[in-house]
């Protein structure tokens, strides 16, 4: 076996800065290829998204998969009328997923023990917004924005609101009188 | 040649200078770093005072480390090796001087503005506009002194590490004043020139670019000296020096727009920024493989030798980042990473490894040939080289777990993917606190490597002599020859330089052009690729004679990197700019701000509230589920500056407005955790006893009424009657549920402020932005 020559670019530039000097070696083809196919990657991407359009843009593609949420959600939504909801909150196992959801979500205003600061007390008779299991769902639905309730159904989703609603329920009997309150003073939480 | 030999001695006492105001400046920045990280797992640290608060350091910590640390590092480097690269002493003693104390005085005026809550409210472009005019200056006085030594040069070539040298002054100087272009309301405040979706493509043009060429480039000039040297060891390859010059410097600038990726800016311009990382790839790898390539041969050194160490760990870490920067560029990898801990993460290993190595490394090296001593205790300097590398990899290890970790909890849906898997964002946050402790021990470890060089260094110079390097050089040396001289004809009628610029207007004909211009386009590309092909295989020695004659030209040189800088920010921005502001909106404008919401948004940003909340809804399903309707251009075209944001440690806020009643935020501020359990935010007292500056408002908006937004020609006592008008009715709801404060106080404005996050009129719909 004849020995392998010395590769040519073994030698050294003329030239030297400062004592410094420089060999002249080829590219590595390896880094060469990531250099042209990072090119045609970018010639690729571009025609698929720019000239062609075959690739959705962020708002498209984020209102395509929006529209398909929307309507997985109607599809699943839990039915919210009075008697069902009555029935979750006597339901231990819905009740005890919704206090996780309170305390997680609810809990920073109504308190855990659902007495109330920032937001109003929900263990006593006095309802603001309806106090009917379907009004209570509807104030989770739209929320109070004006004075902070968000609007947690979009947020959640309806299993989970549901479950909220069933364990707030939970503290109350069905056929107790509702009273009216005009407004709810905030307090901080203490 | 004449025979007669002077003895030319270099300044190096300015090299002295920058040295040990690096060292020193090094260790206030990674001290204030430690501070703020820590701030992050302990609120009490933010010890209630404005001066000390997270939003308000955290700038401190970055321009601290950027232009103070590795400015002077840097400065320190170009000065040693261009003197001995072009043969020369400094032009210019006092210019020397100038640039050293000038810089000097920025830093402490910097120093001094930033905790005091003087801010412009972009990400390390903070400082006031007085500071940025004295920035400028120096810049000139240091791009003048290395020029004229460089005319006055006895080496007729440049070097490769001066290559490097010129494109940092050139481009830092580009970037730095477009993005600085502001209007003064005062001497303390300023509005940027561009607003919203401009704003935002300007600032990261900069902010990418600071990258490249305040913390990258300079570097590589460094290490194209020091590393040789060092190693004793040619430099690997020279022609991939020149491919990875030429393509590094222009492949940089069309990168910016990744830190926008997903975010409103039109989508030409996210693709670019895109595809241009992915480019960007191998052109960082060029600067890697020749460093590391280099020391073939010199392994066995790495052993014994410190300075080898820091060096090879540093180009190891540059390899690492540039790797990861294109992979986080990847948009479906960025909609994961982006506002996460990984960014942290990202950022960190290149500054903790690349900068602050290679810094350790030529301090070391420099320290026995500056002052007349051997390194006092080589040990030492290994020790801090352990305690380093470990810091770095627990700070680089952490931000990856935290900021993948938080990436997945914030991206997770349950229920077929209907609703938020953590719909409160604390829950993610609390989750990755450990992580956030493993980076301030991994920080702390650094710090004190950091400290045992300051030691080092101490005991080696405390008694030294300091040595000023000298050459001997014959009288007439270096001249260059009149053959070898360009004409400014000759800079751009040369084969290499001719294909380039006609591929690169060929290309960009063909991408942007319309449907004749780009198909002319893609065939005038096609025809210049296989011409210039064919040109190099027969004639390829010209190509290289010719190159060999523009490294003794250091002007035409120095014309063919500004074009090459340009060309990417040119295409970018002119047309984002010139677009008519109003017609580029989708389909929602912005409502103006009240006079009492605009010194509330002054207060938002002086706080610095943007280095944790975003106000930008990425078009990402998770972005929307969690923070409501994806942002549009025109919500935040009258935002100067704009206020998307960068790093997500709190909620998003874009649509914050209407969301809480005006007592939540009230209490909020006053105790984030009253209102929001395990919250890290600080406290922010001084809102309730400071007044709000309502007597700056009408030059204010005059300002802003120059810069094109839509107020009207208001009095003075109109807009002090509005302020007083909206802040009662603020005031008198606060009272109503239970909060007292007077409607004068800071915290009413900012209330104001946040209650209009996300109010916009519905216009009709317009296409986005020149496609």
């Amino acid at each position: 076996m004849t020995p392998i020559p010395p590769p040519e670019d073994e030698t050294l530039r003329h030239h030297s800065f400062d004592g410094i000097q420089e060999f002249d070696k080829r590219l590595p083809n390896w880094w060469l290829m990531t250099l042209y196919g990072a090119i045609l990657f970018w010639v690729g991407y571009w025609a698929y998204f720019q000239w062609f359009h075959v690739g959705l843009d962020g708002p498209e593609e984020v209102t395509r998969e929006m529209t398909k949420i929307e309507a997985a959600r109607l599809a699943a939504a839990p039915i919210t009328d009075n008697t069902s909801l009555w029935k979750m909150s006597r339901n231990p196992v819905m009740v005890e997923a919704g206090r996780i959801t309170f305390n997680t979500l609810c809990a920073s205003c109504h308190t855990e023990k659902l007495t109330g600061a920032i937001g109003p007390n929900l263990v006593d008779r006095l309802w603001i917004h309806g106090g009917t299991p379907k009004e209570i769902y509807a104030t989770l639905e739209k929320g109070i924005l004006a004075k902070g309730m968000p609007a947690w159904v979009p947020v959640i989703g309806a299993k989970k609101s549901a479950e909220a609603v069933a364990y707030i329920l939970s503290f109350h009997q069905e056929g107790e009188p509702i009273e009216v309150q005009a407004a709810w003073i905030p307090q901080a939480p203490k | 040649m004449s025979d007669q030999k002077i003895t030319i001695e270099f300044n190096d006492k300015v090299v002295r200078q920058f040295l040990l105001a690096s060292v020193i400046w090094g260790a206030v920045g990674m001290v204030v770093g430690t501070l703020v990280a820590a701030q992050l797992n302990y609120w009490q640290v933010n010890f209630n005072l404005p001066w000390l608060t997270f939003g308000r350091l955290r700038p401190l910590h970055t321009n601290a480390v950027i232009f103070a640390f590795v400015g002077n590092m840097m400065f320190a480097g170009i000065y040693y090796s261009t003197q001995r690269l072009v043969k020369a002493r400094l032009a210019s003693d006092f210019l020397s001087q100038l640039h050293f104390w000038g810089w000097q005085l920025i830093i402490v005026a910097a120093a001094i503005t930033l905790p005091l809550g003087f801010s412009r409210g972009k990400e390390y472009a903070e400082l006031i506009w007085p500071i940025n005019i004295a920035v400028t200056l120096i810049w000139v006085v240091f791009a003048v002194n290395f020029f004229w030594t460089l005319a006055k040069r006895r080496e007729p070539s440049l070097y490769v590490a001066i290559w490097f040298y010129i494109a940092t002054i050139i481009t830092v100087a580009m970037l730095y004043i477009v993005n600085h272009l502001s209007i003064p309301t005062s001497w303390l405040h300023s509005y940027p020139v561009f607003g919203g979706v401009q704003d935002a493509l300007v600032q990261w043009w900069y902010g990418h670019n600071a990258v490249a060429f305040f913390l990258t480039t300079p570097i590589l000039g460094v290490m194209y000296y020091f590393l040789p040297k060092a190693a004793e060891r040619p430099v690997y390859s020279y022609r991939l020096s020149v491919i990875h010059f030429w393509s590094l410097v222009f492949v940089y600038i069309w990168a910016g727009p990744h830190h926008l990726l997903n975010s409103a800016l039109p989508g030409w311009l996210q693709n670019l920024g895109m595809t241009f990382s992915l480019m960007l790839w191998a052109p960082s790898w060029g600067g890697m493989l020749n460093g590391l390539l280099t020391l073939r041969g010199a392994w066995d050194k790495l052993r014994t030798d410190p300075v080898l160490k820091f060096f090879a760990a540093a180009v190891t870490f540059y390899g690492m980042c540039t790797f990861e920067g294109p992979l986080l560029s990847i948009k479906s990898v960025n909609a994961l990473g982006h506002y996460t801990d990984w960014i942290i993460g990202h950022v960190h290993g290149g500054t903790l490894g690349w900068n602050g190595f290679m810094a350790a490394g030529m301090i070391y090296w420099l320290l026995p040939r500056l002052w007349s001593r051997p390194l006092h205790s080589v040990a030492l300097a290994n020790l801090h080289f352990w305690l380093g590398t470990v810091g770095i990899l627990l700070y680089v290890g952490a931000m990856w777990t935290s900021g993948i970790t938080q990436g997945v909890m914030l991206n997770a849906t349950t229920e077929n993917g209907t609703v938020l898997a953590y719909p409160n964002f604390l829950d993610t946050l609390n989750t990755i606190r450990p992580m956030m402790l493993m980076r301030v021990i991994g920080g702390s470890l650094y710090l004190v490597g950091w400290f045992l060089l300051i030691y080092n260094l101490w005991k080696t110079i405390a008694t030294a002599r300091p040595v000023n390097g000298t050459i001997e050089v014959f009288a007439d040396e270096g001249v260059i020859a009149h053959e070898d001289k360009i004409t400014l004809v000759g800079t751009f009628l040369n084969p290499p330089v001719a294909f380039s610029i006609l591929g690169v207007g060929f290309s960009c004909a063909w991408m942007f052009g319309g449907d004749i211009l780009s198909i002319a386009g893609m065939f005038g590309l096609l025809l210049c690729v296989v011409l210039a092909y064919a040109h190099f295989e027969s004639r390829g020695k010209k190509w290289a004679t010719w190159y060999d004659r523009l490294l003794v030209n250091s002007a035409p040189f120095t014309i063919l990197v500004v074009i090459a800088v340009a060309v990417g920010g040119l295409v970018q921005i002119i047309p984002t700019v010139l677009v008519n502001r109003a017609a580029n909106v989708e389909d929602r404008r912005q409502l103006p701000y009240t006079p009492l919401e605009l010194a509330g948004r002054d207060i938002f940003v002086s706080e610095g509230c943007y280095n944790c909340h975003s106000q930008m809804i990425r078009t990402l399903v998770p972005d929307v589920l969690r923070y409501g309707d994806y942002s549009r251009l025109g919500e935040s075209i009258y935002d100067h500056p704009f206020q998307w944001g960068s790093k997500r440690t709190g909620p998003d806020l874009a649509r914050v407005g209407s969301k809480y009643p005006n007592i939540w935020h009230l209490r909020h501020m006053e105790d984030p955790r009253a209102i929001s359990v395990g919250s890290n935010m600080p406290n922010y007292p001084w809102l309730f006893t400071s007044p709000t500056d309502v007597a700056a408002l009408p030059g204010k908006i005059a300002v802003q009424r120059q810069l094109g937004v839509p107020y009207p020609a208001w009095t003075d006592a109109q807009i002090t009657a509005d302020v007083n008008q909206q802040a009662k009715a603020i005031v008198e709801d606060l009272k109503t549920a239970g909060g007292v404060i007077a409607p004068d106080k800071q915290i009413v404005a900012l209330i104001a402020y946040l209650q209009k996050l996300g109010k916009y009129e519905t216009v009709a719909p317009s296409s986005r932005a020149a496609r």
